[in-house]
């Protein structure tokens, strides 16, 4: 599963709270106002004296184990084998929030219809045949990612890399 | 009078594509059409925007892949504009008053009738007191130009009152325009290759300009590096390599220290002042009396960070990106003033590798520029009285004013524009709304304004409607075209001001069969091909003689002196003519409301309140709609740990803000290191009837060189007198509820 399993990287040096994610999801699935697919964390820190924020958009992590897969009593939460992304069955779904209570990041939301929904990494769109989320694709700062955790670690190194060499080889100002 | 009928356009000439599949709320759907258009909020972006189409109905939006700049993106209002064309609270037919005003108690009416009504009243007002008794009152709400263009002809016509100025960045235009002369930008795809510093004052890209950031990302790891100025701690502030956070209204301070730095250790670019600038000895004099530890004093910001913002400023290549911040004090112009001279003094502008970014004027019909705005409001054969001018930065003293004069203004139609939420001191405000014989709005939702108005038209979404927008950051035009025909029984503003024309007789002059886009070819079609930039064709690169790629390049200002002016013989002159603060070299003039000019008030209200503008909204626009309201939360004034402790208020206790001009209660407190001891935030634009707007508290005192005083004034000049009102000159202090 590891090899296979799907998930959304943020790159938090990037992420600067536009909050663009967070429409663009409830567009692409028709979320009212009240669940919260996505959410975008404002954090203070102070880091070597200055103050800063950072931020931090919390949609599923779809876990590798899911704690709230394990607690459901009815088995309406899956994991998807081709790609581990986690999923409720709203049909099956009791409402007696044992996700939310298992869940460590607070992900489970609950609408007017009291029935538990997440975040479902836009499965119908990879389904389709597309290759990013909605969220991915709002994000101007290109800090959200969306893939295998090799291919977001190579994407992740790669831009990195590509920093390095340019500051000091490329057209960057360390190069002149 | 005659039946109001529409005229009616087949809009699928505009598709880019038919029958296309499209996931929406979870389905797939299949959009009839997709159209291109532009979205005209007033943001340095001007996304490019891709609307798919169902049953005349918007589905879904999302930003143009092809836009060079804003590539495919979408801000967090931008798809919600889909939540709030389709809101099931929309003004969906006119509406009259029967209740009192503020009351907010409406009839249906027909078109025709609240046209006749408007008409009659107008015509009544003229006749009674004169064309000059009417003005409209317009802003950016939607801040494309055409419809403004078509009700400047109608107003002219009439002989009416002519609305200038502005609220929000013209006090530094002034002060830039008299340093560098035309208004340019150097796009971010040039400079984010070549710089190795960004500048970056007074702007917070997060919620006003979010596509800078992978321009910004692409220098900074090219190793060029961020400094930003602002007296909040941005998200931007939050990535630079430096944050410099000055007290409110002391830019000036900070840039005049900087320079005392970067010239007495002999960092100047000499050659650069020698050839291309002038008045260097004088800026010298100033520059003098504000060496690091007096700027740091004065500023608040530690030494050792002006000191190194000096060093890089002066040894990198920068590019300067001025927001406007720094323009809601009343010293907004000397503030922009010196940022250009800092620039000039170290040769960064004119570069690729770093230039100067204030506006670019091309987005301005006053302005010179590629827009033929008098051809439009002054159409061939009319007889155009003059009439005097009344400046948006006092619209409601201008209202008092006139009254007090014996030559009252008494009717106002008021669209795109907020005028009880987004001008100071809202009591102020109603007071003058209240002297009126007429006011109408145009609007999409029952807003502030609505509840004072007498007649209410249902006014059109930017997706419904004609307009151009060109961008004031890039250079890329996208028509907006109307992608679906207007919800209930919405008209564009254009074709409102139109059909008011008709009925006052003017059939000549506002042709029936004229459609926008005719309107929009008269005011841009000599200078560019129009049809390049409508869908689905567009975006278009505006020409390269108006927005040229590497503005200065030539390194000749349109100064009088042919130079850049460290000392302005322009302002040197214009201070002869007008009253106001016309010194020519920058200098440091404290705010009008702050610690050091009014200590008095300052020992009572010891909290200076600026405000941003939040992500969530356009001024006052959005706020009503459940997915902003829910992702905003509620009102919150952000303040440090120690006056919130000195205030004896927590996380979450509800505070009441408030000074000599009026409170809010209710506010949620938030002890924060984001701003600094003395520094209250409260984000802009929300209503007065919903309990949170800052503009309760906000000072009526405005920025610019001239004085215009109550701002009713015979003669005007956008660049040479600047006004901005100064929101930020206001003190307030908090209390636990």
């Amino acid at each position: 599963m590891t090899s296979r399993q799907k998930t959304l990287y943020v790159d938090t040096r990037r992420c600067m709270n536009c909050r663009a994610c967070e429409t663009a999801c409830k567009l692409e699935n028709g979320v009212p106002a009240g669940p919260r697919w996505t959410m975008v964390t404002e954090v203070e820190v102070t880091q070597d004296g200055v103050d800063k924020t950072m931020f931090l958009p919390m949609p599923c992590l779809h876990c590798g184990d899911p704690a709230c897969l394990k607690a459901c009593p009815t088995g309406a939460i899956s994991k998807r084998t081709v790609d581990g992304i986690v999923l409720v069955d709203k049909e099956k779904c009791i409402g007696c929030r044992q996700c939310l209570w298992a869940c460590q990041f607070g992900v489970p939301q609950f609408g007017p219809d009291n029935k538990m929904e997440k975040c479902t990494l836009c499965v119908h769109r990879f389904d389709d045949g597309l290759t990013e989320t909605a969220c991915q694709k709002a994000c101007q700062a290109e800090a959200i990612m969306v893939g295998t955790v090799d291919e977001i670690s190579k994407a992740i190194r790669e831009r990195y890399a590509t920093s390095s060499r340019n500051q000091l080889f490329g057209n960057g100002i360390l190069g002149r | 009078m005659a039946n109001f009928t529409r005229l009616h356009e087949d809009l699928n000439k505009y598709a880019v594509a038919r029958n296309v599949p499209v996931w929406v709320g979870g389905k797939k759907v299949i959009a009839d059409r997709v159209v291109k258009t532009a979205c005209p909020h007033n943001c340095y972006d001007t996304c490019g925007v891709l609307a798919y189409i169902k049953d005349e109905k918007v589905i879904k939006l999302e930003g143009d892949p092809d836009h060079p700049i804003t590539r495919g993106h979408l801000c967090v209002k931008g798809y919600a504009n889909v939540q709030k064309i389709n809101s099931p609270d929309r003004v969906k037919y006119p509406l009259i008053r029967v209740g009192e005003r503020g009351e907010g108690k409406f009839r249906r009416a027909t078109w025709d009738e609240a046209l006749d009504y408007i008409v009659d009243k107008l015509k009544d007002i003229r006749s009674r007191y004169g064309g000059e008794a009417f003005s409209e009152y317009c802003y950016s709400g939607n801040r494309e130009h055409m419809a403004k263009t078509v009700s400047g002809r109608f107003l002219n016509l009439f002989g009416a009152s002519k609305l200038v100025g502005s609220f929000c960045l013209l006090s530094g235009a002034a002060g830039s325009y008299y340093s560098v002369g035309d208004q340019h930008t150097m796009m971010p795809e040039v400079w984010s290759e070549k710089t190795e510093m960004i500048f970056l004052v007074g702007r917070n890209p997060s919620f006003t300009n979010p596509h800078i950031y992978p321009f910004l990302y692409k220098a900074m790891e090219r190793g060029a590096k961020l400094v930003v100025v602002d007296p909040y701690v941005t998200a931007v502030a939050s990535k630079a390599d430096l944050h410099l956070q000055p007290r409110p209204g002391t830019d000036v301070v900070l840039a005049l220290g900087m320079m005392n730095y970067i010239i007495s250790h002999d960092m100047h670019n000499k050659e650069f002042i020698a050839k291309y600038t002038h008045g260097f000895e004088d800026l010298l004099e100033e520059v003098k009396t504000m060496p690091v530890e007096k700027a740091a004093e004065l500023t608040g910001i530690e030494a050792e960070k002006i000191i190194q913002a000096a060093q890089w400023y002066a040894t990198l290549n920068t590019q300067t990106e001025c927001g406007y911040g720094h323009q809601r004090y009343s010293n907004g112009h000397q503030a922009q003033r010196a940022y250009a001279c800092l620039a000039a003094i170290c040769g960064h502008i004119g570069k690729e590798t770093g230039n100067y970014n204030y506006i670019d004027q091309m987005g301005f019909p006053a302005l010179p520029g590629f827009m033929q705005a008098g051809k439009v409001m002054n159409p061939e054969g009319a007889d155009i009285p003059k009439t005097r001018l009344i400046n948006i930065a006092t619209f409601a003293t201008a209202i008092q004013e006139a009254a007090a004069q014996g030559k009252p203004i008494k009717g106002v139609i008021s669209y795109r524009g907020g005028l009880v939420s987004q001008q100071p001191e809202v009591a102020y405000t109603l007071e003058a709304l209240k002297t009126l014989d007429l006011f109408v709005t145009i609007e999409q939702f029952m807003t502030d304004d609505t509840d004072w108005a007498d007649v209410v038209l249902p006014g059109c979404h930017y997706l419904e409607q004609y307009g151009l927008h060109p961008s004031y950051w890039h250079h890329y035009l996208q028509v907006l075209v109307p992608v679906c025909q207007p919800y209930y029984e919405a008209v564009p503003d254009i074709e409102i001001w139109a059909e008011l024309g008709r009925r006052m007789g003017w059939e000549e002059y506002f042709p029936k069969e004229t459609t926008g886009l005719d309107y929009i070819k008269t005011l841009i079609g000599e200078n560019c091909n129009v049809d390049e930039a409508v869908s689905p064709k567009g975006p278009l690169r505006l020409p390269e003689n108006w927005c040229p790629r590497v503005p200065y390049a030539d390194l000749k200002f349109a100064t009088p002196s042919g130079k850049i002016e460290l000392y302005s013989i322009g302002m040197e002159e214009r201070g002869k003519k007008f009253p106001g603060d016309f010194k020519a070299v920058p200098y440091h003039l404290e705010p009008e409301e702050s610690p050091l000019s009014t200590p008095e008030l300052y020992k009572k209200y010891p909290l200076t309140l600026i405000s941003q503008h939040p992500a969530f909204r356009t001024h006052s626009q959005y706020y009503n709609l459940p997915w902003i309201r829910e992702i905003e939360g509620p009102a919150k004034i952000y303040i440090s740990r120690e006056d919130a402790a000195k205030a004896g208020v927590k996380e979450g206790d509800k505070v009441r803000v408030f000074n000599d001009r009026g409170e809010l209660k209710g506010i949620y407190a938030k002890p924060s290191i984001r701003v600094k001891s003395g520094t209250a935030e409260l984000s802009s634009g929300m209503w007065v009837k919903l309990g949170a707007n800052v503009n309760v508290l906000s000072s009526r005192s405005i920025g610019g060189p001239r004085d215009v005083g109550a701002g009713i004034m015979e003669e005007y000049h956008p660049l040479l007198d600047g006004n901005t009102t100064a929101y930020f000159n206001t003190l307030v202090q908090i209390e636990k509820m």
